[in-house]
């Protein structure tokens, strides 16, 4: 099922919360609302699903309109960022809860239940309360209650931020796979890039309650469309340099150091003001510029290593390289800089 | 140095067990020991002595003692003894005369007044009037009625010595039934409640009014906090606050308030004659309105109760869950029915326990309105109880039935509290909100 948000605005009391926002996500397709905290993102969703009601645009559920319609009659299923089960109810009763308020049949209810838990991997766990389960069996509770009467969208809402860390990565995978295996519409809610690139098939980046680019996670990580998406994607994060065109193909950064510019930025006219975007990866690996600096941090992550480079001037680049041991604190290295694919912005921060 | 922390421990917690001892466990023991006893205002709570009164008589009459033994104890005898010659002495009796009277007649007793005139005036130095005659028997005069012996083996020689031919057993008897002060009277003062025929329907009048009063209280405080739980804000705290008004105003006010609501001529009375209904005293005037009026003010005050605590359960379910189970496709209904009335269930646990126990010994809404009546038709235990001890009609307070009749509230109450214990398990209660979502 196709969800269509056509100049939805979201106000609460005075404050536009989200602003005539626009946004196609394509039948069976998992898309990642991604922004910092108090972007709108919940709000997005909460919209979506019925629980807010919009205050101007339309909603639309393939061709249906559905702003208008209340929550219970929208057929989402929802997993809420603190899972939102009934404590008083057992996993079945929670899992069961939307076929018995629709009146199905016992055995109707029963066949569902097993069918959505021996998908979701907890059918040993119906018995027990809330109470009694982990975070994780909790999180895939709550995915099988929304996806138990065959909603047409699934929504997520920062569904792994209260996991630790091993059982995160492992329900990264998991709920991609339920979502692959059921083919549903989905929307995850996030504020991790990891989890939006990891997960989904398109990224709606999101800052302030606007959307400021709609693309697959290679793309978007590739050609950010400004400085908000490149420095928001990435980890470590790219290093941005602000300085000016020279003139004759290459980039003075205002400390003084002189860095290529990308083949086709070459023709641009001197001083022009731009932001020079370098990620970790493009600097110490491969390219026909060298750049000489002071090793000033070490950190090894395992498989890689992590190095902060400061140049004469001060300006730190940074380089993350497969692990290795031989170069140490305080040396001086001459590394390769591959200057295609450094990212440039102007001065309103668009991607140039 | 274990010794040392506990006796610490021991001398922290005493203050507690001083206060717990003197203001919970002392009035129902001495609740118990009143109930066991015939205490009222006539016996005094303090000892008694011992007096054949009239009553007494007739009473022992009818229960069978010698008509003979009766008469002779209701009169007065005539016997010349150190002890009577000493009072008459002091009467100004003419000691001539006296001298005389003790050496002819030392020791004698006379049954009536005549016979010891009669013996008198065969003695030399009599008064020549006949008045002073008279007034000189009167030192001689013994009589046991409205005497006051300050103890039994004391009453016992006085009864002897009027009827020296009464059997032992009779005598003891009487000087047994003669005595003033309280007594124990084993289980009579229960023995006494299970024969009255009123009995019983004060119990039924209490169950009603503790079942629909508490019926009431939930219900109404269920449907006052969840309707406000679902108001918008701003209008919900100001029906909290008009909702808490029965439960802050005092309580005589309060019944006042009522009176004024439901008496003649009172608001009612005056909207109901306006509309041509049937206008009378609400409160007193007919027994179904007498007990809507005693349901409605004790129903109002529990249900602010009710709702305080429910609408503080309801807030602290979150709010995510009320969302997921509309999304779920739950409607209203379902959602109050299937996700918040089951997270309720410890607060309505909670009120229906608390509120039995306090609507089964409260009486002062009742006593301040209704008074119990019409007649005695909302009369409940608890006023009985309180009227029998402290507030009877006639004067005399009877103490001991009074207490008889709390212990047997302490004693249904102690057994519903554990039933309720039993069946909630309140230690549950208070751990419940451990569970975190
Ligand atoms: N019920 C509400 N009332 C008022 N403001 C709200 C409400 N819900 C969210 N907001 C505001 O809307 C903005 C977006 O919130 P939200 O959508 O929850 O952000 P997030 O992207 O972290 O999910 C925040 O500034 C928040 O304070
Ligand atoms: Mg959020």
């Amino acid at each position: 099922m196709q969800v269509t948000l056509k100049n939805f605005t979201k106000t609460f009391d005075d404050t536009t919360v989200i602003d005539s926002m626009n946004l196609a996500v394509n039948d069976g397709e998992m898309l990642a609302l991604l922004g910092p905290s108090g972007c709108g993102k919940s709000t997005t969703l909460f919209a979506i699903c019925g629980i807010h009601r919009i205050n101007g645009g339309q909603i639309l559920f393939g061709d249906r309109d559905v702003s208008d319609v209340p929550s219970q009659k929208r057929n989402v299923g929802v997993v809420f960022q603190n899972y939102a089960l009934y404590p008083h109810l057992t996993v079945f009763e929670n899992i069961a809860f939307p076929l018995s308020v629709r009146g199905d049949s016992k055995p109707d209810i029963e066949r569902e239940v097993r069918a959505i838990a021996a998908l979701t991997h907890i059918e040993e766990l119906l018995a027990r309360r809330p109470a009694q389960l982990s975070g994780g069996q909790q999180q895939r509770v709550a995915l099988a209650r929304a996806l138990v009467r065959k909603p047409d969208v699934l929504l997520l809402d920062e569904p792994l931020a209260n996991l630790d860390a091993k059982l995160r990565l492992e329900m990264r995978s998991e709920i991609r796979r339920i979502q692959l295996e059921t083919g549903i519409t989905a929307i995850l809610v996030t504020h991790d890039q990891v989890e939006a690139m990891s997960m989904c098939d398109r990224i709606a980046i999101m800052n302030k309650g606007e959307i400021l680019q709609i693309a697959t996670p290679t793309d978007m990580y590739r050609a950010p469309v400004n400085k908000f998406v490149a420095g928001f994607l990435g980890n470590p994060p790219i290093v941005m340099l602000e300085g000016r065109t020279s003139g004759d193909g290459r980039f003075l950064v205002k400390e003084g150091t002189s860095l290529p510019l990308p083949a086709r930025l070459a023709g641009m006219p001197g001083d022009t003001p731009l932001s020079l975007g370098v990620r970790p990866e493009h600097f110490g690996a491969a390219g026909a510029n060298r750049v000489e600096g002071t090793i000033s941090f070490v950190e090894p992550q395992g498989r890689e290593t992590l190095f902060d480079v400061t140049l004469d001037d001060g300006v730190v680049l940074r380089s993350i390289q497969p692990a290795r041991d031989d170069v140490v604190f305080g040396q001086k290295v001459v590394w390769p800089l591959d200057a295609e694919k450094l990212l440039a912005f102007d001065v309103s921060g668009r991607a140039v | 140095m274990r010794t040392r922390t506990s006796l610490l421990g021991l001398a922290f917690v005493s203050p507690a067990l001083a206060l717990l001892f003197a203001f919970f466990l002392m009035p129902v023991v001495l609740t118990t020991v009143f109930a066991f006893t015939n205490m009222s205002t006539s016996t005094g709570i303090t000892g008694g002595s011992h007096v054949i009164t009239g009553n007494l008589l007739r009473d022992l009459g009818n229960a069978g003692v010698d008509d003979d033994i009766v008469a002779a104890l209701s009169e007065g005898s005539f016997s010349v003894t150190p002890e009577t010659l000493a009072a008459a002495a002091e009467a100004g009796v003419e000691p001539r005369f006296l001298g005389e009277i003790e050496s002819s007649l030392m020791g004698q007793s006379f049954e009536d007044a005549r016979s010891f005139e009669s013996a008198l005036k065969a003695l030399p130095s009599r008064p020549t009037r006949i008045r002073d005659l008279k007034l000189a028997t009167e030192p001689f005069e013994r009589s046991i009625l409205n005497t006051r012996y300050s103890s039994r083996a004391a009453m016992e020689t006085a009864i002897a010595s009027m009827v020296p031919d009464a059997p032992v057993d009779t005598v003891s008897a009487i000087a047994e039934a003669s005595y003033t002060g309280w007594r124990w009277i084993d289980g009579g003062n229960f023995q006494t409640l299970l024969d009255r025929p009123e009995t019983i329907r004060i119990v039924l009048n209490t169950v009603f009014y503790v079942a629909a009063t508490l019926a009431f209280n939930v219900f109404v405080g269920l449907f006052l906090a969840i309707t406000t739980f679902y108001l918008p804000k701003t209008g919900a705290g100001f029906f909290s606050v008009l909702w808490l008004l029965p439960r802050i105003t005092p309580v005589v006010l309060y019944a006042v308030m009522w009176k004024w609501f439901t008496w003649d001529n009172g608001f009612l009375y005056v909207i109901a004659e306006q509309l041509g209904l049937p206008a009378f005293n609400y409160m007193k005037g007919s027994v179904p309105t007498a007990w809507a009026t005693i349901i409605l003010v004790n129903g109002f005050v529990g249900a602010s109760f009710g709702m305080i605590l429910f609408s503080g359960a309801l807030r602290a379910i979150p709010v995510q869950q009320l969302w997921a189970s509309e999304v779920d496709g739950a409607s209203r209904w379902q959602q109050i029915r299937r996700i918040i009335l089951p997270q309720l269930r410890w607060p309505i646990l909670f009120v229906t326990s608390y509120q039995t126990l306090s609507l089964l010994s409260s009486y002062e809404q009742i006593w301040l309105t209704t008074n119990g009546g019409p007649g005695s038709t909302t009369t409940v235990w608890a006023l009985e109880a309180f009227n029998t001890a402290l507030n009877n009609y006639t004067g005399n307070l009877e103490y001991g039935m009074g207490a008889a009749m709390a212990l047997i509230l302490v004693a249904v109450g102690l057994i519903l509290s554990i039933l309720y214990l039993r069946m909630f398990r309140f230690d549950e209660l208070v751990n419940k909100p451990r569970i975190e979502f």
